[in-house]
């Protein structure tokens, strides 16, 4: 027992090792602030200064309004920071950042249509084909792909 | 502002029930009354009029909550579902005023591109509680 309890809590703070896609469950602030218009993306797939620069205009982001008190606001922005990447491969190549723009995205998926089309959904819409997303896993289980969609086509 | 709304609506809702549509109405009734002497009450079909209204921009409220407050809708830009607006067909709505008053900033500067006015916000919920 003495040595189990360990392993298993290192097992339970560690969720996303080498191999395994499961970057969830999230925090309720976190699924209920980020997860109101769009599935609550998982942290450790862009990098700190990328979820940074994010959090800095809310009221602008990406076409809408997201603003939230600065209360909420700096637990947010602290949840992201602990959890984001420290890998440049994660890195956004584009100046407003987004996950689906990064090397390791793009090598993962291919060239994802930005908005959605007749045949794909719009890259950023996760639990399109990923059917646990809502959970932040994203392992290969729960893939269900769109009829006509081809892996890493480009 | 916003203090003064948050403040009557605590009064409105005394510790009897939770909030509701109806509560929150009551201190937006006061601050319209506040702004416009004239202000006479809410209006459901003005409120209608607002919700179907793109007020000069692309989106209107009906774009993302659909024409029907009863049904759910879908986030014209991410596709996600939104439940439905009308307290009748989602009770879990208009019964958390920073929630209320959050999705109100947002939604109005998206679609207005300004705050909307506490008879804009009162006559969009008298509209949804008259569909049923
Ligand atoms: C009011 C609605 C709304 C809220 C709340 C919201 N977002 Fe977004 N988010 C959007 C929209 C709209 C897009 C653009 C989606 C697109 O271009 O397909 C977006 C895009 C994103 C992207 C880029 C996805 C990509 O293309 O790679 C990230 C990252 C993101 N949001 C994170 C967050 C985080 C973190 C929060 C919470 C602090 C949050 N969002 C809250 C509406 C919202
Ligand atoms: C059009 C369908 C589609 C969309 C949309 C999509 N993915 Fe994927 N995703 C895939 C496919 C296919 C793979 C490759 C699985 C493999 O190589 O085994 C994959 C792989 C992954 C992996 C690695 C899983 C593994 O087992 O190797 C992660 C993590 C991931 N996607 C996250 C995301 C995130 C986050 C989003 C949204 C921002 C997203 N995906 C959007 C189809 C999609
Ligand atoms: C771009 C999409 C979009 C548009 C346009 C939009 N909304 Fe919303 N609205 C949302 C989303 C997303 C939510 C929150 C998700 C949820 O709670 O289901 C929401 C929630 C709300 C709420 C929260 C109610 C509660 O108590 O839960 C109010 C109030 C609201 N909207 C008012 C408006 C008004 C007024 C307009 C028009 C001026 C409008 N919305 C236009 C997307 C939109």
């Amino acid at each position: 027992m003495k040595t189990l309890l360990p392993a298993l809590l290192i097992a339970a703070s560690a969720p996303a090792l080498a191999g395994d896609h499961a970057y969830g469950p999230f925090p309720a602030n976190y699924v209920s602030e980020c997860g109101s218009c769009h599935v609550a993306f998982p942290p450790q797939l862009l990098t700190a200064p990328d979820w940074q620069a994010m959090m800095n205009v809310l009221d602008k982001h990406y076409g809408v309004d997201a603003s939230i008190e600065a209360k909420p606001r700096a637990a947010l922005a602290d949840f992201l920071q602990r959890n984001a990447s420290r890998r440049d491969k994660h890195a956004s190549t584009v100046q407003t950042p987004r996950l689906t723009q990064t090397a390791w995205f793009r090598k993962e998926h291919g060239n994802l249509p930005a908005k959605a089309t007749r045949t794909l959904p719009a890259a950023a819409q996760c639990e399109s084909c990923h059917t646990a997303a809502e959970r932040g896993d994203y392992n290969e289980s729960g893939l269900k792909l769109p009829a006509g969609f081809r892996h890493k086509e480009r | 502002m916003k203090a003064l709304i948050t403040a009557l609506f605590v009064l409105a809702a005394g510790s009897a029930h939770a909030l509701n549509a109806a509560d929150y109405q009551v201190g937006l009734a006061a601050a319209a009354k506040a702004a416009e002497p004239g202000f006479a009450g809410f209006s459901a079909q003005r409120g209608e009029t607002f919700y179907r209204s793109t007020h000069g921009g692309d989106w209107s409220c009906a774009t993302c909550h659909t024409d029907n407050p009863l049904a759910s809708g879908t986030h014209t830009v991410t596709k996600k579902t939104v439940k439905p607006l009308a307290p009748s067909a989602n009770p879990a709505r208009f019964t958390d005023v920073d929630k209320i008053e959050k999705w109100f900033k947002r939604n109005c500067n998206d679609v207005l591109k300004r705050a909307c006015t506490p008879r804009e916000q009162g006559d969009f919920i008298a509209y949804l509680l008259t569909v049923k």
